[in-house]
């Protein structure tokens, strides 16, 4: 406890007897030499200070206990109310007058201080928050600056903000100070939410009339129930927004001035739950659409790299049919041959597809384990044709630490990366897979030879159904490969990019937190 | 695709396909008819069951989807009495459901879609190891890797290496059961015994030795590779399948 605060406890009278009466004993030695006025002199320095620490009250008992003392111990006669000459009275009835005057205009001048600092304070933190509120901090942070600013600056114990769910109920969205004592709290937050009141919001003589909410005790608005701090409902001009709860410390109330500041920080929190609220519904509106130009994009991505080897499959075998019995044995092997690949590209397709859409809808989360990249690879190296295998060197150091990932998912990633340089670099061009460890990351690559990436491309390539705009021969593909490598990625949290090779060829990089974080 | 150790009618392997797909249990009718196995088809669970007992197969082909009882099911049931090999199918991805088939005694499994070529090969494979016909396999070679089961012998690149005990054990299983996922569980049982079945951190460290000491330089497995979760799959020599 600050020592204001304990001369505060002490109520400010013990302390004035305590300080007069030490006054006063210090004082009784040179009785003889002093005359009663020299005395009351001294004492009025006194008196203006107990008026600076401790109020007007104070400081005029302080007046009376001093005018007491020097009747008593310093007019003669001693030791007795009455005294010898009506000019003592006449002195001492100006000393208290002059006392009391004192105190009380010392007195008022600290109010009038502590006010200005209050002041200061309020708006030093409403400056604080509003800044805060156009500096686009995240929702999270903004919530729980405006609950730790209630608890630190308004003196609060505890502080809670909660958000008017759709459903009209409140969600608690951030708080600060002490743990929720009861379980009143939500439901009297509810409450607030459905009749836009405050509850147990203390009355204030510098709010005015028109600025206070409504207001109701705790009991009026649920029965049975005791508020142990205030309610203050988030108003906007579109509506309620939320609640601000503050719970004063046991026994004290808030800072003086405390209503104020609470409607004020209440403001504050109201215009930025608005924001937040619209700025979600935007971010929603902006979902819906582009989910609803993705569902274009796939349909018409599904129907052309699904039905295009379909109809090579359906003609090939309908040729061989009409072709009937006197069909030659090698073209129906080589048109068999030539169906088999178009059915291989319809299940990659098919396959990248629904990955997808697994990986969007969170349905094929991560499993980790550890594992040593070169198993991965290992599997990579396998799903590579046998044909191609020749084209890809692996220079994977012998040392790399152990990974935590999903195999299948980094496996399949890695692929991919393969399976792009492959197909957009010629047959005699060679691909290279490599690691290394850089800092806390794992960063595995795939370099090709080929034409590399324009560099207005380069975020693009990893968009779903992106296809390169080059003027180069465009693989057949569903432009899903790099967005699920994306994906996969993200859900390990580490990172992908790609970088240019010199003189040509493109780097597709993998960067994963060896500490591994795959949720 | 030729036709190796095609059976001779008469004593022709027979494989019971249980599988709820109509296209499914026609195509592969034809597939192996053509290669001479006489071939049961069941549309359930239940009807699989009832099939093998009437005529014991040489190999079964079990769905793990069924519309009746789940494959699963089916495996668990066949295996109380049925020794021969269990080869299950599956959709891609339903790891779990892979695993606990092989931990219910299934043998081997195979992705959908799979080519005619992938799955004649396993049943191949699973038929000479039972037929007995496997007995007399001595060296095992894949690549540049020539393995010798009887004098525990094991050349890269015709060089000698040198491994223990256990790297050999774990090593020529793998490589007998070559191009078939062999399961921690199996491999912690078979090499260490059946109280070490749950110590697969130990297994990782020697398949990880192992690897350094057969695999080719730069830390790519090409012979043991990882099923993750499930165990640990040889490589042989590679065949194209499409």
């Amino acid at each position: 406890m600050r020592p204001s605060r304990l001369l505060t406890a002490l109520g400010g009278y013990p302390l004035v007897l305590l300080v007069v009466g030490a006054a006063t004993a210090i004082l009784l030695p040179f009785r003889s030499v002093l005359s009663p006025a020299q005395v009351m002199l001294l004492y009025v320095p006194i008196i203006v200070g107990l008026a600076r620490s401790s109020g007007v009250r104070a400081s005029v008992a302080a007046a009376v206990a001093a005018t007491l003392a020097v009747d008593l111990l310093f007019v003669p006669p001693y030791y007795h109310i009455t005294v010898a000459s009506p000019v003592d009275w006449v002195t001492l009835v100006l000393f208290l007058g002059v006392a009391v005057a004192a105190g009380l205009q010392t007195g008022r001048m600290r109010q009038r201080e502590r006010a200005a600092v209050q002041r200061q304070r309020e708006i030093a933190l409403l400056n604080r928050l509003s800044s805060r509120l156009v500096s686009e901090e995240s929702v999270e942070s903004m919530a729980s600056s405006i609950v730790h600013e209630v608890v630190a600056v308004l003196g609060a114990d505890r502080a809670a903000l909660f958000v008017r769910t759709p459903g009209d109920s409140s969600e608690l969205l951030a708080q600060a100070g002490a743990p929720e004592a009861g379980l009143t709290e939500h439901a009297l937050a509810d409450w607030v939410i459905r009749n836009d009141k405050a509850v147990a919001l203390p009355s204030s003589e510098d709010v005015p009339v028109e600025l206070r909410p409504v207001t109701v005790a705790a009991d009026e608005a649920l029965s049975g129930t005791v508020a142990d701090g205030t309610f203050v409902p988030l108003q906007t001009p579109d509506g309620l927004e939320g609640v601000l709860y503050a719970r004063p410390l046991a026994g004290a109330g808030l800072h003086r001035g405390g209503t104020r500041q609470l409607l004020a920080v209440a403001n504050l929190a109201a215009v930025f739950l608005e924001r937040r609220r619209l700025e979600q519904a935007a971010a929603h509106s902006n979902a819906l659409r582009e989910s609803d130009r993705l569902k274009a994009t796939l349909v018409s991505s599904v129907s052309h790299e699904l039905k295009t080897p379909l109809a090579a499959v359906m003609a090939r075998v309908t040729g061989l049919i009409e072709e009937g019995e006197g069909c030659d044995a090698a073209r129906v092997q080589s048109e068999l041959a030539a169906a088999s690949e178009d059915l291989h590209r319809l299940d990659s397709s098919i396959r990248d597809l629904v990955d997808v859409s697994r990986l969007e809808s969170d349905a094929w989360r991560p499993k980790p384990d550890l594992y040593e990249l070169g198993e991965v690879l290992g599997t990579v190296a396998e799903r590579i044709p046998v044909s191609q295998r020749a084209r890809v060197t692996f220079e994977v150091p012998p040392d790399l630490p152990e990974v935590w990932v999903d195999f299948a998912q980094l496996a399949r990633a890695i692929y991919n990366l393969v399976e792009n340089a492959l197909l957009y670099t010629s047959v005699e061009e060679p691909v290279t897979v490599g690691a290394r460890v850089l800092g806390g990351d794992l960063l595995v690559w795939v370099e090709d030879r080929g034409p590399g990436i324009p560099e207005e491309e380069k975020q693009q390539v990893f968009e779903k159904f992106y296809r390169g705009s080059t003027s180069g021969p465009s693989p057949a593909g569903t432009g899903l490969g790099l967005a699920i490598v994306r994906e996969i990625v993200r859900s390990h949290g580490g990172h992908v990019w790609v970088d240019d090779v010199q003189p040509s060829g493109a780097r597709f990089v993998l960067s994963l937190p060896l500490g591994g974080t795959a949720t | 695709m030729n036709i190796p150790n095609t059976p001779s009618p008469e004593r022709s392997p027979r494989i019971l396909v249980i599988d709820d797909e109509e296209q499914i249990r026609r195509a592969l009718r034809s597939i192996l008819q053509a290669r001479h196995y006489r071939v049961d088809t069941a549309a359930t669970g239940e009807e699989g069951v009832s099939l093998a007992m009437d005529h014991t197969p040489d190999l079964i082909i079990l769905d793990l989807t069924l519309p009746d009882i789940s494959g699963l099911e089916v495996a668990a049931q066949l295996r109380v009495w049925y020794e021969g090999p269990i080869v299950v199918l599956s959709v891609r991805d339903a790891d779990a459901d892979k695993i606990a088939a092989l931990d219910l005694g299934a043998d081997d499994y195979l992705t959908k879609p799979f080519s005619a070529g992938e799955i004649l090969a396993r049943i191949r494979a699973h038929l000479r190891r039972t037929s007995g016909t496997e007995a007399s396999v001595r060296v095992i070679t894949a690549g540049n890797l020539v393995i010798d089961l009887a004098k525990r012998a094991v050349t890269v690149a015709g060089r000698p290496v040198h491994l223990t005990r256990t790297e050999f054990d774990i090593l020529a299983l793998l490589a007998r059961y070559a191009d078939r996922v062999v399961t921690s569980r199996m491999l912690l049982e078979q090499v260490w015994g059946p109280d070490y079945a749950s110590d697969t951190q130990t297994l990782r460290v020697h398949v990880s030795h192992l690897r350094q000491k057969i695999e080719p330089a730069g830390g790519v497995p090409r012979y043991v590779l990882t099923e993750p979760g499930v165990g640990f799959r040889f490589v042989g020599d590679q065949e194209e399948h499409s």
